[in-house]
């Protein structure tokens, strides 16, 4: 493995990542899966209309009940062909026809969105903090690592609500509390990969050639933190979607007409009981189909990075 | 004897965490202000100047209009005394509505993890020995997949198929509505519908002989414990497999083999054994998904244990439940995490003899 | 027979996702009772290999397409060459791994009792959970746990007034060994001569403290359920169904002829020159040097009287002054252990201390088999010849490594394996592989040069 890397440039080192990565069946389904999230999230952004979305920003749209007259407390229908997924019904009184896929559609991009701006966030700040605790070390590196320890000690949903609630109870303040849960996480992980590459000799000989302390932070260790940080973002994104949709579906959100798929699930949650079960199980599995695609790509991008499982 | 050593700087390590936590608190209640701070111990219906006379009490006592740091300190007596402030739901103090709540809980999530263990060792080592099997990539399929569902999914799963649909389970609450009346005239109930000693339903039936109410307890906990059991099992049966393989990977079960072990022992004991311990490591990381686990699944269920409270709480804006559950939850995470790092330390000879 | 194993034109492959690997390709070997063969050669030439597959400790993406490995008269190699023969290219590592299960079922009587392996690293060749004395008692018990209730049984049996006569008779005997026998043979004390003689042949001790300690193995007391154990174990030749399939009564027979199994791991750790056995038994692998683990590793490969041991690079892991110390172990074993060693090492000075024959070995194949002194005086293949050129000595004549590297194995060149790196290859060197050939009584070396016109 060694002479093939020494024979060969970087360029295909690239190559040969994406080999191993393309070789993984389900890490290709499961990009494939993650682009068609992303690609619908970038229609409905762009161009809603496209796909008939009308009104992407909420989940009712206004005056509704004015509009469509028909539709006050209409029971929500299950799955057919007029609506793949169904229609749920919002609110006492209920507005109902809601069309369940396109819902879940405008719901995708809000979810991603959150997701995106919450990992890269935590990530960014966190990662920065771990690094620079690790590589400065002693007293510092102490501090953060107790800093950490206390927002480790409370599960994570029960400080997100305990946040959520000092905060203020709106979308934007749960990305905030979710940020402040994650980015110890971050600073925990780029702590441990700034110490094992600290270990690395070269480190040592680039102080003795004399450059800067800065220089060397950059140029040695951030190579080494970045991708497995970036494969960690990756995984992350799927699983901050989960939480943040199990938070929205306790009902942190009050009156949320914001189309998310957890807010989606807390809408079904006292009509499924009836029999509608599709108010909830398809957000759910909405959730479950992004969590599991991200997931696979995960895992196929650690692959890649991992030398033992290239062969 | 390192292993007292170990013990040791783990208690040592509990102190500035919990002194964190407490901080982190208490940053939590002021940070809206002295007005919300004082939420916690006055009653919302309370007015007029009865309610002043209370803000007055409260002021003198917590030094509300000292420095912030002189605050923590009469906070934190009041904390250590075991006054936490009262619920806005019912009157009672925040504390001892935990005491109420608190062994349901505990009660779910043991049972969740015991079953856990139970069930995942054997699939666990059974999935890494026939690697690539049939068994082995459904096992691969079903926990990736219950892994990737968030936990409410799992929940409501489980309450739609079993509970609503098939009527098979009961799904709500701690006992059937209609056994309520006659539970308050039992003489181990109180007029809040608390049970005693123990606050579990189950377990305070089973001690006073009422094995239909036992019974009827007992069906109601299958439910939420069968859900916390697969969102935890998933995440337990993907470690442990994939340290089987890595151990069995390993120069000593290599070793094992050449002596003539047989491959059942070889597995199920030589390899077991030393793949357990980064299962347990994991396991410590999840218990903090477990307990948030425990608050939705408790939702979902109208299983009356503290997270059912506190989810309660804070649709209620009941602020001091809220605060009090983070503190709680917080004391009840670090010391399962201590237990566990000590029987970290017992299992693994390396950490035991140095 | 007088070999006590024989491996004929053996090839094993390895299929990778780079391609096949064909790591050994037509091995000849002859292991004589009794002997030491050194096995030498470069890394990657696949001596390793041919350890493992004597062993059938080979993972599943090896394939076994031609060969046999003859113990016993049995072949080995059967049940995995068949299924080559079935299959050929559609070589399956799934359905591989299902006869290569088999095979290791098969083997579980010979491995760890007839045939054992000592690997390379000593450091990770231990469980890390397991105590040391554990791991050496389990290879017993797991193969003759009847020596073990033997062992007790003898000792509840044996009398104090016996022990005198034994020792009087041990003071005059020349054959130790035989005259124990037969006394044991004669009190009906069967069992009792490991522990004799393991005390009788310490070269440590005095003499007075050796006789007391024999003393002292008669007469010990037993509790019933013990004894009953004992005795049905020893009188059944093996742990009965009706011990081993119940629960509770199983771990209890566990633990009780395990305890003998420490016992008789503290006699051979001592008799192996470790100091305080019965402290060393109770520790932890993470707990020992280097040195004293490979002890352990080659303890637990004697302990059962095996009739081959194969050590993978005994001294490769391990600095300087514990390499002398494991090759003087080697030597001082050969002469109480009637087994024949196959000593795999890339080191020629450490196999010309201790071995009777050495093989050289290259791409997969056997160059040249002769006794020691013959082959390090007088080395017949050019790959030979180089390798002795190449070891340090202590003149300080100049090291001339080898020209060239060692062939990929995935795409071997035609004809010998060496001649692009050997200075004498002529026209049949490039186009037929050399045939092993006899040389001068008891050397083979398979190389165009010798053959006789």
């Amino acid at each position: 493995m060694e002479t093939i890397k020494e024979e060969k440039g970087r360029f295909d080192e690239w190559k040969l990542s994406a080999r191993v990565f393309f070789a993984n069946r389900t890490a290709v389904a499961g990009l494939v899966i993650f682009l068609l999230f992303v690609g619908d999230a970038i229609i409905v952004e762009v161009a809603p209309g496209l796909v008939g979305v009308q009104y992407p920003d909420s989940v009712v749209p206004p005056l509704f009940s004015i509009t469509h007259p028909e539709c006050v407390n209409q029971a929500p229908e299950p799955p057919s062909f007029d609506h793949p997924f169904g229609t749920t019904e919002y609110g006492v009184p209920g507005e109902g026809c809601l069309d369940v896929l396109q819902l879940v559609m405008k719901a995708i991009r809000i979810d991603l969105a959150i997701s995106l701006f919450v990992v890269l966030v935590g990530a960014a700040v966190g990662t920065v903090i771990g690094v620079v605790s690790a590589y400065i070390g002693r007293l510092l590196d102490e501090a953060m690592m107790r800093i950490t320890d206390v927002f480790f000690s409370v599960p994570f949903l029960i400080l997100a609500l305990a946040l959520s609630f000092v905060l203020g109870r709106t979308v934007l303040n749960m990305a905030w509390a979710l940020i402040i849960i994650w980015w110890p996480l971050y600073a925990r992980y780029g702590r441990s990969l700034t110490l094992s590459t600290k270990e690395a000799t070269y480190i040592e000989a680039a102080k003795a050639a004399g450059s800067g302390r800065l220089k060397i932070m950059f140029k040695h260790i951030f190579p080494n933190v970045v991708p497995p940080v970036l494969v960690q973002i990756s995984l992350d994104v799927g699983t901050v979607v989960g939480i943040f949709a199990t938070l929205a579906f306790i009902g942190v959100i009050p009156n949320a007409l914001v189309p998310e798929l957890g807010a989606l699930a807390n809408i079904g949650l006292n009509l499924a009981p009836l029999g509608y079960w599709w108010t909830v199980i398809v957000p759910g599995g909405t959730i479950t189909l992004f969590s599991l695609a991200v997931n696979l790509m995960g895992d196929g991008l650690r692959d890649v990075i991992d030398p033992r499982r290239r062969s | 004897m390192k292993l007292w050593v170990y013990v040791l700087r783990r208690l040592i390590l509990l102190v500035p965490t919990l002194i964190g936590l407490t901080l982190l608190v208490f940053a939590l209640e002021h940070a809206g202000g002295p007005s919300v701070f004082l939420a916690l111990y006055i009653n919302p219906h309370l007015t007029g100047s009865a309610r002043q006379q209370l803000v007055d009490q409260l002021t003198a006592r917590f030094h509300l209009n000292d420095p912030i740091y002189v605050q923590y300190f009469y906070w934190l007596g009041a904390i250590l005394q075991g006054d936490w402030g009262t619920s806005a739901q019912n009157g009672q103090a925040v504390t001892t509505n935990f005491v109420w709540f608190m062994p349901n809980t505990i009660m779910l999530t043991v049972v969740a993890s015991l079953l856990t263990w139970v069930i995942s060792i054997p699939i666990g080592v059974y999935s890494a020995t026939r690697r690539d099997s049939v068994l082995d990539q459904g096992v691969r399929v079903a926990t990736f997949t219950l892994y990737s569902m968030p936990i409410f999914l799992i929940g409501f799963a489980l309450f739609l198929t079993f509970g609503t649909s098939w009527h098979l389970l009961p799904a709500q609450g701690n006992i059937d509505d209609n056994l309520l009346p006659t539970l308050s005239s039992k003489s181990w109930f109180d007029s809040n519908a608390v049970s005693y000693p123990t606050h579990i339903y189950l377990i305070d039936a089973l001690l006073h002989g009422d094995v239909p109410i036992a019974w009827n307890a007992f069906l109601h906990v299958i439910l939420p414990a069968v859900a916390l059991t697969l969102a935890l099992l998933a995440g337990i049966i993907r470690i442990l497999r994939v340290s089987m393989l890595e151990v069995l990977d390993q120069d000593y079960i290599r070793l094992a083999r050449a002596k003539g072990v047989p491959e059942r022992t070889v597995n199920n004991f030589h390899a077991k054994k030393n793949a357990l311990l980064p299962t347990v490591t994991t396991f410590g990381y999840l218990v903090s998904g477990l307990f948030g686990g425990a608050v939705v699944i408790e939702e979902i269920f109208g299983f009356k244990g503290i997270g059912w409270w506190t989810t309660m709480a804070f649709l209620n804006s009941d602020i001091a439940v809220v605060m009090g559950s983070t503190l709680v939850f917080g004391i009840v995470l670090v010391l399962t995490t201590l237990i566990l790092d000590i029987l970290y330390g017992f299992l693994d000879p390396r950490i035991r003899y140095e | 027979m007088a070999d006590a194993l024989v491996i004929r034109d053996l090839h094993v492959q390895f299929h990778t996702r780079r391609g096949v690997y064909k790591a050994l390709n037509g091995v000849n070997l002859r292991l004589r009772r009794g002997e030491v063969l050194g096995i030498a050669g470069e890394s990657g030439c696949g001596k390793t290999t041919m350890g493992l597959a004597v062993m059938a400790l080979l993972p599943r993406n090896a394939s076994f397409p031609q060969g046999q490995i003859i113990f016993d008269n049995k072949d080995l190699m059967n049940l995995p060459r068949e299924y080559w023969e079935r299959v050929g290219d559609r070589f399956n590592p799934k359905q591989n791994e299902r006869i290569l299960r088999r095979v290791s079922k098969a083997m579980g009587r010979i491995r760890g009792v007839r045939i054992s392996m000592v690997f390379q690293e000593p450091m990770t060749s231990l469980n890390p959970v397991l105590s040391v004395g554990f791991q050496i008692a389990e290879a017993i018990y797991v193969h003759d746990p009847a020596s073990l209730a033997h062992r007790v049984l003898a000792r509840t049996r044996a009398t104090p007034s016996q022990m005198p006569e034994l020792l009087a008779i041990l003071g005059t005997a020349r054959d130790d060994e035989a005259a124990v026998k037969e006394f044991a043979a004669k009190h009906d004390l069967l069992g009792i001569e490991d522990q004799v003689l393991s005390v009788w042949r310490r070269d440590d001790v005095h003499i007075s403290r050796k006789e007391k300690a024999i003393r002292l193995l008669a007469g010990q007391q037993i509790r019933p359920v013990e004894r009953n154990i004992v005795e049905t174990v020893a009188r059944a030749g093996s742990i009965p169904p009706r011990f081993s399939r119940v629960p509770v009564l199983s771990r209890v027979v566990r633990r009780v002829l395990l305890k003998e199994g420490y016992r008789k791991a503290r006699e051979l750790l001592t008799s192996l020159g470790i100091p305080h056995a019965e402290r060393v038994l109770k520790m932890y692998p993470h707990e020992l040097s280097g040195g004293m683990r490979q002890r352990v590793v080659i303890a637990i490969a004697l302990v059962n009287n095996p009739e081959v041991i194969i050590m993978d690079e005994p001294t490769s892991a391990v600095d300087v002054t514990v390499q002398a110390q494991i090759l003087e172990l080697v030597k001082r074993i050969r002469t109480s252990v009637s087994a024949a060693f196959l000593v795999i090492s890339h080191d020629l000075a450490v196999l010309a201390e201790v071995s009777d024959r050495i093989a050289i070995m290259y791409a997969g194949r056997i160059v040249e088999v002769a006794p020691t002194d013959k082959i390090l005086r007088n080395p017949l293949h050019p790959y030979t010849q180089l390798l002795i050129s190449a070891i340090p000595t202590l003149e300080g004549k100049p090291v001339e490594g080898i020209k060239g590297e060692v062939p990929d194995m995935r795409a071997l060149p035609a004809g010998c394996a060496f001649h692009p790196r050997c200075p004498f290859a002529f026209e049949k060197c490039l186009e037929i592989i050399p045939i092993d050939l006899p040389h001068d009584r008891d050397q083979l070396v398979a190389c165009w040069l010798y053959e006789a016109k």
